[in-house]
């Protein structure tokens, strides 16, 4: 058989379908009863029963269906696209689901206390954190921000080293107050300060500026260059000054 | 309710659906339908993804979710049109534009039926990562399962063309390729639809990055490779 013919058949089959399922439409839906008019349909020689008024019709049903009544068998003309008669079960499940959820939606932003948190929103976000280096968080009702580093949470102690480490205000995860207890907490996270005209440097904690008085103490310290970040000496003059480092060596030198 | 009946054959008696299509049967109240019912679907659906960051975000991803779909389906319907003209297809532009729209009911549907199982994870779990990359699997199936309906009814309509019908296929497979990145891209251009939890409510965010690189970010933050900053 070739393309052709496949079609036809195809197409053949697809009215075959079409037909049975129109019949078997036809078939489930329950039989009108009989318009009065088709008394006269009564067998021959019975008794003679007084004639019932036909309904009032409407004057567009006698225009459009005039001899209805006198035709029953008459076969009603197909309608190409016939409808369920009602919504049926999927559709009416269909509908109730959309109001449902809708009501639900409706529910789930409604604020439940003073600080506008709704349902959507009242799951803890420390909930499902996935914890890697580099995992920034900060607790609901604190300032600090810690980082994730080497299985401990360290305090990131200032603006600057936020900022020199590349962090944004977008990492920040805010978790529910006392979540860090449940943690080790690691040393703070400081940011080494310096400018280009002097060859001092200094750490910068607490919004202090902390003199490191040789390289001894910088390495002892733990610091590496990387934890250097060049600011205006304008900038660093207008630091107070802390305690050295080591602590007792004098007043720290100016840059 | 008619709306839904329509919906309803769609689903369960298809080929007739497709058939009628093919004919030209009342192919406008058939497209209101799934219109007004696809519409409805998706903004409930944007409403679900939007709840997680606030109520804003909710309004604005329940408005913006049905112009996603429609804006794809407006942009792509004519190449689907011209290039099945090319090829001796005898269908109008408005049964090509019918045939994408059971597609996008199709997808609506499915949204609607999968939106219970979304608002369970809303409300259990607040791991922006994993809630994207759930909706991401949860569009890709019901996009999937819409395109498949397309390219039923594809069949069914083009049926009557003798001439190229198997460069029509191609084509129609082609095309749900096209419409896949133009709906993707459609997708990154209008976000955000769920909303950073860290970041405040916006309409519509930067343009840059893409989706695809976004979507691997992602997987990488879940499975614990790579922090998204």
């Amino acid at each position: 058989m070739n393309k052709q013919q496949l079609s036809r058949i195809d197409r053949i089959m697809d009215l075959l379908v079409e037909e049975i399922e129109e019949r078997m439409q036809v078939r489930r839906q329950p039989v009108p009863p009989p318009p009065p008019t088709a008394l006269a349909l009564e067998p021959e020689g019975g008794p003679q029963q007084p004639v019932a008024p036909p309904p009032e019709l409407q004057p567009e049903e006698e225009l459009e269906e005039p001899g209805s009544g006198l035709e029953p068998e008459a076969a009603p003309e197909v309608e190409p696209w016939r409808e369920f008669p009602g919504p049926s079960h999927a559709a009416r499940l269909m509908g109730r689901m959309a109001l449902g959820l809708l009501v639900a939606i409706v529910l789930i932003n409604i604020p439940i206390n003073r600080h506008g948190t709704t349902l959507a929103t009242a799951m803890p976000s420390s909930a499902a954190l996935v914890f890697v280096d580099g995992l920034v968080v900060k607790e609901e009702n604190a300032e600090e921000i810690y980082v994730y580093q080497d299985g401990r949470f360290r305090w990131i102690s200032s603006l600057d080293a936020f900022e020199h480490f590349g962090f944004t205000w977008g990492d920040v995860r805010v978790v529910e107050d006392g979540f860090l207890e449940r943690y080790e907490i690691g040393p703070p996270i400081h940011v080494l300060l310096k400018c280009q005209s002097s060859p001092h440097i200094y750490r910068l904690e607490g919004g202090e500026k902390r003199w490191i008085r040789d390289i001894a103490a910088f390495e002892a310290e733990g610091h590496v260059w990387e934890d250097v970040r060049f600011v205006s000496c304008s900038y660093l003059r207008s630091l107070p000054d802390g305690e050295t480092i080591p602590p007792g060596v004098g007043p720290p030198p100016q840059p | 309710m008619n709306h839904m009946a329509i919906i309803e054959t769609i689903l369960r008696n298809r080929r007739r659906f497709f058939i009628e299509i093919r004919d030209g049967v009342e192919l406008a109240p058939k497209m209101r339908a799934m219109l007004v019912s696809s519409i409805i679907f998706f903004a409930l659906y944007g409403a679900v993804m939007g709840s997680t960051h606030s109520l804003w975000q909710a309004l604005s991803s329940a408005a913006k979710l049905p112009v996603l779909f429609l804006a794809t389906l407006v942009v792509c319907s004519p190449t689907l049109y011209f290039f099945n003209l090319i090829f001796g297809s005898n269908q109008s532009l408005m049964q090509n534009f019918a045939l994408i729209l059971t597609a996008i009911v199709v997808t609506a549907v499915l949204l609607l039926s999968f939106a219970p199982i979304v608002l369970f994870f809303l409300l259990t779990t607040s791991h922006y990562q994993f809630f994207k990359l759930l909706n991401v699997g949860v569009f890709a199936i019901a996009g999937i399962v819409g395109v498949l309906f397309l390219t039923q009814g594809m069949g069914v309509v083009s049926a009557g063309g003798k001439e190229g019908a198997s460069a029509r296929r191609t084509v129609v497979r082609l095309w749900i390729l096209i419409y896949a990145f133009v709906g993707s891209q459609m997708a990154w251009t209008l976000r955000p639809f769920i909303g950073a939890p860290s970041m405040e409510f916006e309409l519509f965010r930067q343009l840059g990055g893409n989706f695809y690189a976004n979507i691997l970010v992602s997987i990488g933050e879940i499975l614990g490779f790579v922090t998204v900053r």
